[in-house]
């Protein structure tokens, strides 16, 4: 016997079990005798409509069990709106308590986005950030590219305006940690143009320290993408001529025998050559070697390259 | 030398274990699914589209399922099909007799389960006669925010769901399905059905362009395969891409995205040799359980139950686990012999394969290489998909290298002893992964399995039964559509 059906709290439901309504039904699934139940109290519950305490701890069990059904958390917030307390301090305290609930199913379910969603629902309601960084970070600790936490993160600096309150730094720890970390670096940019009205990498200052910031972490890590997409995208939306990194790629992506420290260097010189006046063949050199040697995973994309340069294509490979 | 390590001669290329696949697929569709697929039953409508379609695209479907099974199939999608129009994702939300208007809210349609339904309809046949045509491309319409995107449910008016390209691909689909390339409103039953705002959704996906050429979900957000495919996939269907062309030219406001050159230098990217599954983890695109790594305790437990499902009367012998392939995977969950990693192959030094030596960086064998997500991220079995289908949708098939592809597919994650791939080498299979990874072969060349569309992610015989069902809607099919 079930956890439900023996439980005189439960006694007047009718639970409603699952109907396939037929033979051979698509992609079935040998449900636990636990979920059968719960599902069949839910059905139960949600046909009546029904909003009660007893309502949040049953979608409590079912959203343990099934994270992803898309109507349960949105049964449970209106049950939870409605059975949160008559006062303001009794709804605060209720929506503090969903939280802390909220904290441990998303570090059981760390991939689900109804837990991210019912989260701003919850704090959107709260009107307090306090705590939210510090739950972020422990997200963070277990998973510094997890998707849904990064997304919340942006919609906690958009709705409690944290623009300047701390988040630059953030970014630049994360980066220190993990150079690598592409989406610390996806952060930075956010935090620096994703502001209503702000100028970003347009503003002259602003450009110069996000150049050196990316120059600084590819002096540190000459191999990894993030800083030198982020340099390119900082010169390219900042209205930067590419011309002005030549120096300072030239270290990285010797082409008369010097060396060759990244092939992204060589990407990028070979744009940068590109739109020198008569400097295409040069550039044609360049993706000749990231072709030939430094990167011939991509040799189709480099011989792609060269025919948009007009150079002629070498016989290409299939 | 006591220690001579012999350098392997160029990798030949695996095989696809074609047997062994459909013999994974016969099983899903046989047998019940394990226990682990019940956080993801609200997701039964791709799951069952996964099967159907793995099994079509393997030339199987037929000889698998008989005329009675499939047809129950189709009935059963038709069963989640809902009053207003869409389809739920599977029936668990359904109160049959205690249905009202009062609690119809908890039991809406669903945009995925919308197209996967139509599009599992298209494999298997089906003849569309009894889609609501007219109550879908209402609902749709309301799907769509101000902002240009979609919600994945519609609750008491109020659109659910995240903002993100998924549900914009899936709607594209849904109306690329039930009114081809038509544009404006359309008289349906001598009633006016108004279109979706396709500008507005053209200008969401041009807002979420990431600074380094990919594209996210939402403006700001880090690129990411999956949302580039499904924005890509989007525009392809609502006739608005701009694909990438030599010589580049720029697109008008009206098209997107609005630098195919720079999605596709991103896409390029996409290509790894970094395998290494604890170097971290990924894959958030289609959620937790489906790649959720099964420890040998587990084991036992995913094999399919020998129980039939309801309406199964005999499970049938040849979906069976027999004892001797269980044998073999209990003491480890690696691939078979034969296509298990060399322990130090991804650090050989190079120019085993005789194409020339990559210098100094990593020291990788450049013929065995998938795909990834996001920069910097390991490769995966489904992003072989999501970036290859990308830059075939963008016009551009050739520019990754497919061979180095193939081989990452069949020598790595394709499951030697279950059939079907895992996400990561030595994974066990699963759904997800399973299916894409099929796919991924098939536009990365191979010729043991059906063509497969790009933008449908179906097999293009599934996809060219539009044009009867178009046809029996006075639908003209487009001389060069999408």
């Amino acid at each position: 016997m079930g956890k439900y059906s023996q439980d005189p709290q439960w006694a007047d439901i009718t639970p409603l079990p699952t109907d396939e309504g037929g033979p051979n039904p698509l992609a079935a699934i040998a449900y636990s005798d636990e979920y059968a139940e719960t599902m069949s109290y839910l059905r139960a519950v949600m046909a009546a409509d029904e909003k009660s305490e007893r309502v949040l701890a049953l979608t409590e069990d079912l959203i343990d069990m099934n994270p992803a059904h898309y109507t349960v958390w949105l049964y449970r917030a209106e049950c939870l709106f409605a059975v949160g307390g008559a006062t303001e301090q009794e709804r605060q305290k209720s929506l503090r308590q969903e939280l802390e609930w909220l904290n441990d199913t998303a570090l059981d379910h760390q991939k689900n986005y109804q837990i991210w969603h019912h989260r701003m629902l919850v704090v959107d309601k709260l009107g307090s950030v306090e705590g939210e960084q510090e739950f972020v970070e422990q997200m963070f600790d277990k998973d510094a590219k997890n998707y849904h936490v990064w997304s919340y993160r942006q919609w906690m600096v958009r709705r409690f305006d944290l623009w300047e309150k701390g988040e630059l730094e953030f970014t630049e720890g994360l980066i220190g940690r993990d150079v690598r970390n592409n989406s610390a670096w996806n952060h930075r940019w956010f935090v620096v143009n994703g502001r209503e009205g702000s100028e970003g990498v347009k503003d002259k200052g602003v450009r110069t320290r996000e150049v050196e910031f990316a120059m600084q972490a590819i002096g540190r890590a000459p191999g990894n993408q993030c800083g030198w997409n982020y340099l390119r995208g900082v010169a390219r939306k900042g209205g930067m001529g590419l011309g002005e990194l030549k120096v300072f790629v030239g270290q990285f992506a010797g082409l008369e025998g010097g060396e060759v420290r990244s092939s992204h260097a060589l990407d990028l010189m070979a744009e940068i050559l590109a739109e020198e006046e008569g400097g295409r063949e040069e550039a044609g050199r360049a993706l000749d070697m990231l072709k030939e040697k430094y990167d011939p995973i991509r040799r189709n994309y480099w011989e792609y390259r060269k025919v948009m340069l007009g150079l002629p294509a070498a016989g290409a490979a299939a | 030398m006591a220690h001579v390590v012999e350098v392997a001669p160029a990798m030949s290329m695996p095989q696809l274990d074609k047997a062994r696949h459909v013999k994974y697929w016969t099983r899903c569709v046989k047998t019940l699914l394990p226990h682990q697929y019940i956080s993801l039953d609200s997701n039964r409508m791709y799951l069952g589209y996964f099967i159907l379609a793995a099994l079509d695209v393997l030339h199987a479907l037929e000889t698998v399922c008989s005329e009675t099974e499939r047809s129950d199939f189709a009935n059963w999608i038709y069963r989640c099909q809902c009053p207003g129009g869409g389809f739920r994702m599977w029936r668990g939300t359904d109160f049959g007799e205690l249905a009202n208007d009062g609690n119809g809210k908890w039991d809406p349609a669903n945009v995925p389960a919308t197209y996967f339904a139509l599009v599992t309809l298209l494999i298997l046949g089906d003849d569309f006669k009894r889609i609501k045509r007219k109550q879908t491309l209402q609902w749709l319409r309301k799907m769509q925010r101000p902002d240009g995107s979609f919600g994945e449910t519609l609750v008491e008016g109020q659109i659910e769901g995240g903002m993100d390209p998924r549900y914009g691909y899936c709607v594209a689909g849904i109306r690329y399905v039930l009114r081809g390339t038509m544009s404006g409103p359309l008289n349906l039953d001598g009633e006016e059905v108004q279109d979706i705002a396709v500008d507005t959704l053209v200008t969401r996906i041009r807002q979420a362009e990431a600074f380094d050429g990919g594209i996210a979900d939402q403006p700001f957000n880090e690129p990411h395969a999956g949302y580039t495919f499904c924005a890509l996939g989007a525009l392809n269907f609502v006739g608005r891409l701009k694909k990438a062309e030599l010589p580049p030219s720029v697109p008008s406001p009206q098209e997107g995205p609005s630098n195919p050159q720079e999605v596709v230098r991103w896409l390029v990217y996409r290509q790894t040799d970094s395998l290494d599954p604890d170097a971290n983890n990924d894959s958030e695109f289609v959620g937790d359980s489906m790649s959720a790594k099964i420890t040998d305790r587990e084991l036992e437990s995913i094999l399919p139950s020998n129980a039939a499902p309801p309406g199964h009367n005999d499970a049938i012998e040849s979906a069976k686990v027999t004892d001797r392939e269980l044998e073999n995977i209990l003491p480890t969950h690696a691939p078979s012999p034969g296509h298990n990693e060399a322990p130090k192959q991804g650090v050989e030094p190079s120019g085993h394969d005789g194409t020339g030596s990559h210098g100094a960086t990593t020291g990788f064998d450049w013929h065995c290489a998938g795909m990834n997500g996001r920069t910097n991220k390991i490769a995966d079995t489904c992003y072989a998909w999501w970036s290859g289908a990308s830059l075939h949708i963008l016009g551009q098939p050739t520019l990754y290298d497919r061979e180095a592809v193939q081989k990452y597919l069949l020598g790595k994650t394709q499951h030697g002893i279950l059939g079907g791939f895992g996400k990561f080498p030595g994974d066990l299979p699963d759904l997800y992964h399973s299916y894409l990874g099929l796919t991924a072969l098939s536009i990365a060349g191979s010729t043991e399995v059906k063509k497969v569309d790009a933008g449908m992610c179906i097999s293009e015989d599934a996809k060219a039964r539009l044009k009867n069902v178009w046809k029996s809607w006075g639908i003209d099919s487009p001389q060069d559509g999408p």
